[in-house]
């Protein structure tokens, strides 16, 4: 097979620095259809910075982003958005007074064609636009096993469950690569473990490729495919995670070594 | 009904609705939001669909079909296809562990299982790897399923197309295979819960169980094409009886909740006519009611107790046939109003018009509480071998007792026939009568007294010749003393409590007086530390907080001021850990486990009766992964004053006046 199109993301060389500070360095990663890569890395290590530029928050100084073929470096972030690359945040950007099914429902924006004339007007097309997108939130409701929340605003759910949601919105967007940053930070051991088996759900069942940043390291060995480790913006190591686990570089970066 | 139109089968039930009225919606089940409907000629197909896949796939008359899932349209459907075909069916509790389904599998010479999503799959697997008698097995939720590869694993669609070709060269098969069925052909294989020795698969006839719902019919007067919730699980005899059985006989249109766990929001959504829930459904309910209470404001509370007690007044007097005066009815009318009705709304009772609780004992007091809401609560009492025994009946009952027998016959049974024997034990005989244990001729005659059936329940009868059920004739506990005690009909009083969740009573030969083992409701308690700023960390911290303990001791002595002096309980403990089935602790219908519990507590309970104020307390427990390890509590040992403690708030308590009426 053609290895150019097996490539979902192809990240070639990326640098990016604030003023004086490199948060990454020479970066190149790719992530294959049907793949779930976790990024690790001790803290600073520019695991979210990654991800930022990646989503087109940041404006890499050199290197490339292919997405699909097409070179993404510079897009902005809506145009990102559009052409199917999701994310979800550290800690959740969700809106608290508005429920469960709209926070979703905000995730269709992209896949939306009524205008707010079109919507006050309410002409049949618009009606059937509505149910159309409420049928592919009540999927996702009923993917993620939220149905008893549905019309719960955000703001009042606990925290394991507004990140369930965030990553619900994100697979509102029907994205062809999703990306996620520590979902799973600040969570208990049983809120990790249903995050996990979604996560992984995702990738079996809707076939999209993950890329998941990831602090709990048993997490990202139970569910990774491959692993990528940075360290002060360098890559340092790449692969499956017993090899990643055994290399003496990574060790070396999370235990520290003798001088 | 008449003799022409009797149908002998439950399959037989469905084909007449099929053709005599395929327009109407039979079936409900809310998916994605939306309440889906299925007709009776839709169910027919499904139902005829599945029945020719299991066909195809060599399951046929005779064979056992088990089923393991929550309440949904297919798990109906299938077992229904089952029927249609002439197999039996064995469902299990939907939490059954995979070492149960091996168990029940064997022994019901199981040859498919029907496991809803991955959860029951991956339950079944193992079974299907180590029986060589189980062929397939087949899910109707494919969630996490996508990659697995078995061969004989596949989903309820992939049957139906193995049954295609079958339909398609013999579309009346199914039909003429229903017309072949037999009233005295087994339907299910009803496995006892097992809270004495190892389950055991009563053999339920179609027979019985169109005798057992035809009885219950006329006992509390269901009108036909009610609206029913299906909530209480298949694997427990009465949702045989109601859901499956009166749900095609009358028919009721049967509604099916999301989720297991939208079934509240799924009650206030249809406001149904029927309900069937058990005893701790019931009292989750009415402490949902209190929960809210401690919430609500100062007006509103006092406002609730009004109304609920005009109602009670009223209601209370009606059921036990004293005349009202027309000042109390007026101000019935009014709570009503302005109270009972809005709170009726509140719960999804609103069109109620057939409440029912079943199961084990209920304390008297919930019947009560719903009674003044204007809901007539009645118990049936029934047992998996003989099938329904009494029911309350009529307009006037005693909410004490579990109602008058039920001795009327029926087109499917004869006149039941009951004593109390020497012992104080009820056997029955007529009816349907007991169809005997599958494959355990031995456990059969134990059950038997000559054509009598041994109910094995201790129970009494009122002078108006209503049943009154104490309590299994081996639990009936004598002290060293020699008082005798019925420790469950205790128990349901404490548990009534909205501050208990779950208590168990302990004496017997060894011991003088009665302590109790109880675990304390958290969501209550928690609330209630939290407006008397008690600061507490984990479950086992609450329980043993002095506050929590003084609060407890307070509802003991409520309820022993209406015990004999030798049955009160004089010494408890809170349980620094909650009771867990997954711990064998309690059974699949949440009854306790004594031996396991007494077992595991044995050194708290040894320090109860010593007299000891404070224990620690070392308890070994078993993790949800299935690792052991140890509970270490510091525990706070109770006494039960006879006199009220005067000091602390436990007085101002919202919840009291309403948790002790009717005492």
């Amino acid at each position: 097979m053609d290895e150019a199109m097996d490539n979902v993301m192809d990240v070639q060389g990326l640098t990016l620095r604030f003023g004086g500070v490199t948060a990454l360095q020479d970066v190149s990663i790719r992530v294959q259809a049907d793949e779930l890569v976790a990024l690790i890395g001790p803290n600073g290590a520019g695991k979210s910075s990654f991800l930022n530029v990646l989503s087109g928050f940041y404006r890499p100084q050199q290197g490339s982003i292919h997405y699909k073929g097409r070179d993404i470096r510079g897009w902005p972030v809506h145009k990102v958005a559009n052409a199917g690359v999701a994310r979800t945040f550290q800690g959740t950007h969700l809106l608290g007074r508005m429920s469960v099914i709209d926070n979703i429902l905000v995730g269709r924006y992209a896949h939306m064609k009524s205008s707010l004339a079109h919507a006050f007007a309410w002409y049949p097309f618009t009606y059937r636009e509505e149910m159309r997108h409420r049928e592919k939130a009540e999927e996702i409701i009923d993917f993620l096993e939220i149905e008893h929340i549905r019309h719960q605003p955000v703001g009042t759910l606990g925290y394991g469950m507004r990140k369930r949601v965030d990553l619900g919105r994100a697979l509102a967007m029907e994205p062809q690569v999703l990306l996620l940053d520590e979902p799973m930070a600040g969570m208990n051991a049983e809120e990790k473990e249903d995050l996990a088996r979604f996560i992984l759900d995702v990738r079996e069942f809707k076939k999209i490729p993950v890329v998941l940043v990831e602090h709990d390291m048993g997490v990202v060995m139970d569910v990774a495919d491959r692993v990528v480790v940075l360290n002060f913006g360098r890559k340092i190591a790449e692969g499956t995670p017993d090899a990643v686990q055994r290399d003496p570089a990574v060790i070396a970066a999370y235990l520290g070594t003798k001088q | 009904m008449n003799a022409q139109t009797k149908p002998d089968t439950l399959p037989q039930c469905l084909l007449h609705n099929a053709r005599q009225r395929p327009g109407e919606v039979g079936q409900r089940h809310k998916k994605r939001g939306i309440w889906v409907e299925y007709r009776w000629s839709d169910i027919h197909a499904r139902v005829c669909a599945i029945a020719c896949g299991l066909l195809a796939r060599g399951v046929g008359r005779g064979d056992t079909v088990m089923l393991i899932s929550e309440n949904r349209p297919e798990i109906y459907w299938v077992e229904w296809a089952a029927l249609a075909i002439g197999a039996r069916t064995v469902t299990l509790y939907p939490d059954s562990s995979q070492e149960e389904l091996r168990y029940v599998a064997e022994d019901a010479e199981v040859v498919a299982i029907f496991a809803e999503d991955q959860e029951q799959v991956d339950k079944a697997l193992p079974t299907l790897a180590a029986c060589p008698g189980i062929r397939f097995v087949f899910y109707c939720d494919d969630g996490g399923l996508w990659d697995y590869a078995q061969p004989r694993l596949f989903s309820l669609d992939a049957m139906i197309e193995a049954g295609r070709e079958l339909a398609q060269r013999e579309p009346d098969r199914i039909d003429a295979e229903i017309a072949r069925g037999r009233a005295d052909d087994i339907a299910l294989l009803a496995y006892t819960s097992g809270t004495t020795g190892s389950p055991k698969g009563v053999i339920t006839t179609h027979r019985a169980l169109l005798d057992c719902a035809e009885r219950l019919r006329r006992a509390v007067d269901i009108a036909p094409h009610s609206e029913y919730l299906s909530y209480i699980p298949l694997s427990w005899v009465p949702e045989q009886w109601f859901g499956v059985t009166l749900g095609m006989l009358l028919p009721l249109r049967v509604n099916f909740a999301e989720r297991p766990d939208q079934v509240q929001e799924a009650i206030r959504e249809l406001a149904v006519h029927v309900i069937v829930l058990g005893p701790r459904q019931w009292e989750s309910l009415a402490a949902g009611v209190f929960r809210r209470m401690i919430d609500a404001g100062w007006l509103r509370r006092r406002l609730v107790d009004w109304g609920l007690a005009a109602g009670r007044r009223v209601h209370l007097a009606r059921l036990e046939g004293q005349p009202v005066g027309l000042a109390q009815r007026m101000v019935c009318a009014l709570a009503d109003r302005l109270v009972l009705a809005p709170l009726r709304d509140q719960l999804g009772l609103k069109r109620v018009r057939v409440a029912i609780t079943g199961g084990s004992a209920m304390s008297p007091d919930v019947v009560r509480l719903f009674a003044g809401m204007g809901i007539l609560l009645r118990n049936i009492y029934a047992c998996s071998e003989f099938g329904l025994v009494s029911a309350h009946v009529g307009a006037r009952y005693d909410p004490e007792t579990v109602g008058r027998p039920l001795t009327e016959p029926t087109p499917w049974g004869g006149a039941m026939q009951w004593r109390i024997s020497g012992e104080g034990e009820l056997q029955l005989r007529g009816a349907s009568g007991f169809a005997g244990y599958w494959k355990r001729p031995e456990k059969t005659a134990e059950k038997l007294d000559g054509d009598w059936y041994r109910s094995g329940d201790a129970v009494g009868r009122t002078p108006a010749g209503e049943l009154l059920y104490y309590d299994r004739l081996e639990h009936m506990s004598t002290l060293r003393g020699g008082a005798r005690y019925p420790k469950q009909f205790i128990e349901v009083r404490l548990r009534f409590s909205p501050y208990i969740k779950e208590v168990l009573v302990i004496g017997d030969g060894r011991h003088d007086f009665v302590t109790a083992l109880v675990n304390i409701d958290e969501a209550v308690f928690s609330r209630w530390a939290e407006q008397r700023s008690i600061g507490f960390t984990t479950f086992a911290d609450l329980s043993q907080r002095p506050e929590v303990v003084a609060q407890v001791a307070e509802e003991l002595r409520t309820v022993n001021a209406r015990l004999d002096t030798a049955a009160r309980v004089l010494r408890f403990a809170n349980l620094p850990k909650e009771l867990d089935a997954d711990e064998g602790e309690l059974t699949r219908t949440r009854k306790l486990k004594r031996e396991v519990i007494e077992q595991r507590y044995a050194s708290v309970l040894r320090a109860l009766y010593e007299g000891a104020e404070h224990f620690d307390a070392e308890i070994p427990v078993r993790y949800q992964d299935g690792r052991a390890g140890v509970l270490r509590a510091a525990m706070r040992l109770g006494t039960v004053s006879p006199q009220p403690v005067a000091a602390g708030g436990g007085a101002a308590v919202p919840t009291r006046e309403l948790a002790t009426t009717g005492g």
